[in-house]
């Protein structure tokens, strides 16, 4: 894996999260667009606030967490 | 084809003035005064998505998938994709990954992820760079005891202290691991009212350093010191700390000895 020369910043994350069909919901947490009632979740199952958002890797919709335990599992997998 | 080719494609006729840049390197999605793409700083190529049409932001999501999941690439938020790096930069090498081998089947798992990135987090301090994010995340994630271990292991407890623990304990008939796990995370857990005995101070400096974190334990109300040993001669040294408050009659003492008398935990209950 590496990392991408693409990168998004903080003033452009609803934009992003639109253009993967996504939006926020009252609580600011991640849902689908079609569907607001459904959280989208990291590839370890927990919901992710818009705060907590990092981005997105390899994976049908593996959306990442910016913590620093997820990006540890993130770094272990580059190149 | 190039990231920069793929985008002067998606937004053809928006990218005249762009195309006197040779120099672009970095990508970011952000929001711009006044173009849909905007150079800044000489090499950094800008988009704006709001302005984008929708054809155009179906093609940019098509790069980005491409990207994603054929070219195996993390797209992430800047701050997150610096942050990566240095996570990357500051993984446990040669003698901390040596050292956190050693805790792999010994550790609770929480308290083995935190001691990873504590790991990387004293390799970043040593490197001279910010760590206070990555010290707060820990924090948070483990807060009853993620900021404690994370000093233990900057002042390199888990180099000595916590090895010859498991060493003195494994010496015994009866070892079992589980017992090992709760002794060292009682001990993170009590860092701010412990005091490791030590053959490396005197004896008056840490008689000194008892009374004085007593003095101020006492007036914060936290209740009790907890006084870890490893090894007969800091067992006997702290046997010895301890007759200093056997006749005071506001300090209660419960003592853990093992049977070979080699670890030693005295709490001093007040």
């Amino acid at each position: 894996m590496k990392l991408s020369q693409i990168t998004f910043s903080k003033l452009a994350v609803r934009d992003i999260l639109e253009l993967y069909g996504k939006s926020l919901d009252n609580e600011d947490f991640i849902v689908e667009k079609d569907n607001p009632s459904q959280r989208v979740l990291t590839p370890n199952g927990e919901e992710i606030h818009i705060e907590e958002w990092g981005g997105i890797r390899k994976g049908s919709e593996a959306f990442i967490k910016n913590d620093t335990f997820s990006l540890i599992e993130l770094a272990k997998k580059l190149e | 084809m190039t990231i920069l080719e793929n985008l002067k494609k998606v937004f053809e006729g928006k990218f005249r003035d762009v195309l006197s840049h040779n120099n672009i390197t970095i990508f970011n999605f952000s929001r711009n005064t006044s173009e849909t793409v905007e150079v800044k700083e000489g090499n950094k190529l800008v988009i704006d998505l709001s302005k984008a049409t929708e054809e155009e932001k179906k093609l940019v999501r098509n790069i980005l998938d491409s990207r994603v999941q054929s070219e195996n690439e993390a797209f992430l938020m800047d701050h997150s994709s610096e942050k990566t790096l240095k996570i990357k930069q500051n993984l446990p090498y040669g003698e901390s990954e040596e050292l956190l081998k050693f805790y792999k089947d010994k550790l609770k798992p929480e308290m083995y992820k935190a001691l990873e990135a504590s790991i990387i987090v004293k390799n970043a301090f040593e490197r001279e760079e910010d760590i206070s994010e990555m010290k707060r995340d820990i924090s948070e994630k483990y807060p009853t005891f993620g900021n404690n271990l994370c000093n233990l292991v900057t002042r390199g407890y888990f180099n000595e202290h916590f090895r010859e623990l498991h060493q003195s304990m494994l010496e015994d008939e009866e070892f079992d691991i589980n017992v090992y796990q709760r002794k060292v995370e009682k001990i993170v857990k009590s860092l701010p009212y412990t005091v490791f005995i030590t053959r490396y101070k005197s004896y008056d400096e840490l008689s000194g350093e008892i009374r004085f974190k007593l003095d101020r334990l006492k007036k914060y109300g936290t209740g009790k010191l907890l006084l870890h040993g490893l090894g007969r001669e800091n067992v006997n040294t702290t046997m010895t700390i301890i007759e200093e408050y056997k006749e005071d009659e506001h300090i209660n003492i419960q003592i853990e000895i093992n049977p070979k008398k080699t670890i030693i935990t005295a709490t001093l209950n007040f």
